[in-house]
């Protein structure tokens, strides 16, 4: 099944590569090719792996039926992985405005809260200490720009 | 001659001490990312590359090569006493070091992982130091046309081997290539799918893809994991950390042997560290008098694949520094730290820059001796780093990876770029679309790009040159060769299951 959908995203992308390279406009100053040839042969490239996969996926139902089966303790893991990952669009949402201390202190409370549950003394100290520290040593230290926000320094 | 007053130049440039302060810094930290599960060399060297800005380039590569072969002795570590191996090429020691620690032999597992680690690491090194030169003097007669279906070849062998299925390791290099292809053009100035973001200009930064790639998908999986708890049982360290007699009369012929192997497949583009030790293991479990002992904790199959996956790294190494194009991941992360340092590996470097390549190389000389002392005596420090809850583990490794990321520009797009490649890196492992191949597509590509073009401008637009010397034609018949090879593995039993999955 997933392979079936790899296959049909391929010749999407395919199909929209090839549209975006011919939008190109041609300026061909000294170079016979111009920046659409190499595009285009990776389009074509695209097309020939299509075809690979279409070949695997019909030697593959030849040999074993394909027998998928999401269990239900697998399709939780994903729902947690899933709210990690839009939790994290939000710590980069208010990553500037809040600055890189206070947004990174409540997105690692927030995680260790849920994936360290119920040691709530060492889950704060690592959130509140390592935000301070990283930012002092890579700001002062190692002159790296991270965002004050809400922080006077 | 000459190159041998290199070679001793060479060891006056690493035996600096700020040189001999970063070669420690980089094999220190290698130990700990081999020995921490959900971050590899790849993503470890790609996060340093935006904080050692402004470093002499010559000590920023030191250490980031320190990480790279560093993390190789930490992966054993966690394949011993959790049955998890911290890098992707430790699973086979997985198999007969956590047998070993199970039946109270924890020390001997780890003495045998790092001797055999340092004799075939220096093994490499030395292999290394023997054979750069003699390849970059066939190096230098290479033409675009040549440099060309080189990196076709290194491509193919890489898509072939990363993965069960060919076609997806296909996808994946197409897909690295086409991401390659944002940003302006460099010959015509014509930007090139932007789709209308400012920053893309520049091309999508490789830092972030493979910081995305490597770290936040590792980090996501490891919370599946965390969900679903599941963990081997941690063993404590017994015995001495030390070999008795026996144990070394085993361990000697699968160490050299190992040796050989990782470093011979450490040279060809596409295997890398996992296959040799698994074609380490494999060998000794058929030369053994006693193969029935082979996933009861056999201490061969622990010193074999350990010592292959060590040599396996100086091998690697060979083709990044003498052609300038690496044949995996992880040298492909560290020919893009080469890049943004201005320094452009491949015979030239050896006659421009001696000081930087022979020191780099003669480092590895003096990193594999601190890597035995920091993981035989001093090993019990880095084993408490297996304490850390890995809930608290994983989140930091984003809030890491997010100061890596950000550092490169200041740039948001930057943040979302490693979140949505974490995403990608995520599924992609679902569905079994090895990432390696992206990883070493997206460095290459531009060059790929450029030798094609030049090489078109050579001959007036003919595609004839690709065919014209012996060379490319050596050369696209490997990659044909290497396209076919998965199709006749099949065919072999022993393969048919392996995990080849190279996941740095």
């Amino acid at each position: 099944m997933a392979d079936r959908v790899i296959f049909v995203c391929t010749l999407i992308l395919a199909g929209v590569y090839f549209y975006a390279t011919e939008q190109l406009p041609s300026l061909e100053i000294g170079d016979p090719l111009g920046p659409k040839a190499f595009p285009r042969l990776l389009g074509i490239a695209l097309v020939l792996t299509a075809f690979v996969l279409l070949l695997e996926i019909l030697r593959a139902r030849k040999t074993a039926p394909a027998a998928v089966t999401s269990e239900p303790s697998k399709r939780g893991a994903y729902w947690a992985v899933g709210a990690a990952a839009i939790w994290t669009l939000f710590y980069f949402m208010v990553f500037e405005p809040l600055g890189y201390v206070v947004s990174t202190s409540i997105y690692l409370l927030v995680l260790t809260a849920y994936f360290n549950r119920g040691k709530w003394t060492t889950n704060v100290l690592t959130s509140v200490l390592y935000s301070l520290l990283s930012y002092l040593m890579f700001t002062k230290l190692l002159g790296v720009t991270l965002p004050s926000g809400i922080l006077p320094f | 001659m000459e190159t041998l007053t290199h070679i001793l130049n060479g060891f006056a440039v690493c035996l600096q001490p700020i040189n001999l302060w970063y070669t420690f810094l980089g094999v220190f930290m290698g130990t700990i990312i081999g020995v921490l599960p959900g971050i590899g060399p790849s993503a470890g060297i790609a996060l340093l590359i935006p904080v050692t800005f402004g470093m002499n380039p010559t000590s920023a590569l030191i250490m980031m090569a320190g990480i790279y072969y560093g993390t190789k002795y930490g992966g054993s570590t966690t394949s011993i006493l959790i049955r998890t191996p911290g890098e992707a090429a430790s699973v086979m020691t997985s198999i007969d070091g956590y047998e070993m620690a199970k039946n109270g032999r924890a020390g001997a597992a780890l003495a045998v992982s790092a001797i055999g680690s340092f004799i075939a690491g220096t093994l490499g090194v030395v292999a290394l130091t023997l054979f750069a030169v003699p390849l970059t003097s066939m190096a230098l007669k290479f033409g675009p046309a040549e440099y060309f279906t080189l990196m076709v070849f290194a491509m193919t062998a890489v898509a072939s081997l990363a993965g069960a299925s060919p076609a997806k390791g296909m996808l994946s290099t197409v897909l690295g290539l086409i991401i390659a292809t944002i940003g302006i053009d460099l010959q015509s100035g014509q930007p090139r799918f932007v789709m209308g973001v400012p920053e893309f200009q520049d091309g999508v930064g490789f830092v972030t893809v493979v910081v995305g790639l490597f770290a936040v998908s590792e980090v996501f999986r490891g919370m599946e994991g965390l969900y679903q708890g599941t963990a081997a049982p941690m063993l404590k360290i017994k015995g001495k950390l030390w070999l008795t007699r026996d144990e070394w009369m085993r361990s000697i012929g699968p160490i050299w042997r190992g040796g050989v192997i990782g470093f011979i497949i450490g040279v060809l583009p596409g295997a890398g560290g996992t296959i040799a030790s698994i074609l380490s293991y494999t060998t000794e479990k058929r030369l053994s008098k006693h193969p029935e002992e082979f996933g009861k904790g056999a201490i061969e199959g622990v010193a074999g694949p350990e010592s292959a996956n060590n040599s396996d790294t100086a091998g690697a190494m060979v083709p990044l520094l003498s052609l300038g194009v690496p044949g995996g991941g992880a040298t492909a992360v560290l020919l893009g730290a080469f890049i943004m340092y201005g320094i452009q590996p491949g015979p030239l470097l050896f006659q421009s820059r001696p000081d930087l390549v022979w020191g780099l190389i003669d480092s590895m000389y003096i990193g594999n001796v601190m890597l035995l002392i920091l993981n035989l005596p001093l090993i019990g420090i880095f084993v408490r780093l297996l304490y850390i809850p890995a809930g608290i583990l994983y989140p930091l490794i984003v809030a890491i990876s997010v100061i890596g990321a950000y550092a490169i520009n200041g740039s948001m797009t930057d943040l979302y770029l490693i979140l949505f490649f974490g995403v990608v890196g995520y599924v992609f492992d679902k569905v079994d679309i090895p990432v390696a191949p992206l990883v070493l597509s997206l460095v290459l590509g531009g060059m790929m790009e450029q030798s094609f073009r030049q090489a078109m401008t050579i001959s007036g637009g003919n595609p004839k040159i690709f065919v014209n010397s012996g060379i490319t034609v050596t050369l696209i018949a490997l990659s044909v060769i290497s396209v076919l090879t998965p199709f006749i593995l099949a065919r072999f039993k022993a393969f048919r299951n392996a995990p080849l999955a190279e996941t740095d």
